[in-house]
């Protein structure tokens, strides 16, 4: 598996797709972190961007595993290169060795956009302390979400040569998380489908806030943790991998 | 020679149902912007125009600028493939023409995707219970969000035919369309590329298309289209392949 790890790091060496990632990741810092934020908001600001960062993630991650995903499988594609792979090595390990590269991409990435949050955090003189307990469950609940919806966008990508069902379904399926995002009394059917789940596993509440007196009297609080929502996403993750893993190694290259 | 062109775009196209996609997309707002809207029906209080923001907000911002550049994106990927480029520039037809089929046939799609927004817009506001939809109104924000769609069109096109990469110019779409944002943000709707679809739907934009603001939003478009179209044909026309 080493070795074809290695392999797709020299195929990917001057494609700059971690390079890319990275950019995207940098568009999202500079969007979600505004010059100046407002006082009342800034006494809270630690619970504040726990509240706020799951819907830029739902936003962003599905549409950064889409470029991902896409930009590391339209290599073979674009070479005729799965048949040539496929006489050489097991099409599981194939599967498995451009998931793997592609998820450590991903991963850098969140845990990238994760650590900047809190230099952020400090730098900007968020009120108290970090909550970093909520903080690493919050680096949970994001990195599970978007390995689910990276497996999804793996195997399309890897499965379609055309690219653009790859693209249109991940997109959909963006946008439909990010409007269930708006609908938290669609609990079972946001915990059902991976691109919500940022949604579903959101543990911040905002309670208080008034278009009038907007955060003065507002304050955050800790809701309940869906765990039920996590299982449920984890479940779907590995039926995912097999489904997506069974689906490829049966495909006609 | 354009019409055979455009023949020839609907043939290549036609094995390839991606014209799917913006049909199923506008649903998936035009269902949650629905139940959103009925859900908080106590807070939007604007009827027809409080449940098409809730239809288009994200839509315009994110999504539709995406769906442009994936669809432009696979025009030009048909051509990068297997050297076909060079199989169409070998052929009798002016390199310009190439171009301009290619620019209709994504902005006829975008065309109908307005029509179907809007049509499921209608829809969605009898099932909710309103009354009289504002006929004039959706009119205007369907033509003039075609409009201001079709300078992104245009400018995604050029960019797609430039690079070979596919994701590429999908994450300029992507990355212009949170820009568009910004720059409505910072009222600049009216002349920021990205910002006119939006702008020109009226989506509960910080910055609102008043009726006074209609012939400059016609001239910056118009101007825009002339530019990138100009640019995108003498590209293509001077192309090394």
């Amino acid at each position: 598996m080493i070795k074809l790890l290695k392999c797709e790091f020299m195929k990917t060496r001057r494609r700059y797709v971690l390079l890319s990632a990275l950019a995207v990741t940098a568009v999202m810092l500079c969007w979600i972190y505004p010059d100046n934020y407002k006082e009342d908001f800034l006494r809270m600001a630690w619970m504040g961007s726990l509240y706020e960062l799951p819907l830029v993630n739902s936003i962003f991650m599905p549409l950064l595993s889409v470029i991902v995903a896409s930009r590391l499988c339209d290599i073979e594609h674009k070479g005729n290169m799965l048949r040539q792979l496929a006489v050489s090595q097991e099409r599981g390990r194939i599967y498995d060795a451009k998931l793997i590269y592609g998820l450590m991409i991903m991963t850098v990435c969140v845990l990238i956009s994760w650590a900047m949050t809190i230099a952020f955090g400090y730098h900007a003189d968020f009120g108290g302390a970090v909550p970093i307990k909520l903080y690493i469950l919050y680096l949970l609940f994001t990195l599970t979400p978007t390995a689910a919806v990276y497996i999804f966008q793996h195997t399309a990508s890897l499965c379609f040569r055309n690219q653009a069902v790859a693209f249109f379904s991940g997109v959909i399926g963006t946008f439909f998380g990010v409007c269930s995002m708006f609908l938290p009394q669609l609990s079972t059917l946001r915990s059902l489908f991976i691109w919500s789940c940022y949604g579903a596993l959101d543990f911040v509440g905002l309670f208080g806030w008034s278009k009038e007196n907007r955060y003065k009297f507002a304050h955050f609080e800790v809701m309940g943790i869906d765990w039920k929502a996590f299982a449920i996403l984890v479940l779907i993750c590995i039926a995912l991998y097999i489904a997506g893993r069974e689906f490829f190694k049966r495909k006609e290259l | 020679m354009l019409i055979k062109l455009l023949k020839a775009e609907r043939m290549k196209l036609r094995r390839s149902p991606v014209w799917l996609a913006f049909i199923i997309m506008p649903i998936v707002p035009a269902l949650l912007g629905t139940a959103n809207y009925v859900y908080q029906r106590a807070i939007l209080t604007k009827e027809w125009l409080s449940l098409w923001t809730q239809h288009t907000l994200f839509t315009d911002y994110f999504f539709l600028p995406i769906m442009l550049g994936i669809y432009c994106a696979y025009l030009a990927r048909l051509e990068h493939a297997v050297g076909n480029l060079n199989k169409l520039f070998s052929l009798p037809v002016k390199r310009t023409s190439i171009f301009f089929a290619k620019l209709i046939t994504a902005a006829s799609m975008l065309l109908l995707s307005e029509i179907w927004i809007c049509v499921l817009f209608v829809l969605s506001g009898y099932i909710a219970g309103l009354t009289s939809p504002p006929w004039l109104s959706i009119a205007q924000w369907c033509i003039f969000g075609t409009l201001g769609g079709m300078v992104i069109v245009a400018l995604q096109l050029i960019i797609s035919m430039n690079i070979k990469s596919f994701a590429l110019p999908v994450a300029i779409a992507f990355a212009g369309g949170l820009s568009g944002l910004a720059g409505l943000a910072k009222n600049l709707g009216h002349i920021w590329i990205y910002s006119l679809l939006s702008y020109g739907m009226n989506a509960n934009a910080p910055q609102e298309l008043e009726k006074s603001g209609y012939p400059q939003f016609v001239i910056v478009c118009v101007v825009y289209i002339i530019l990138f179209t100009s640019v995108g044909a003498v590209i293509t026309a001077k192309k090394d392949v």
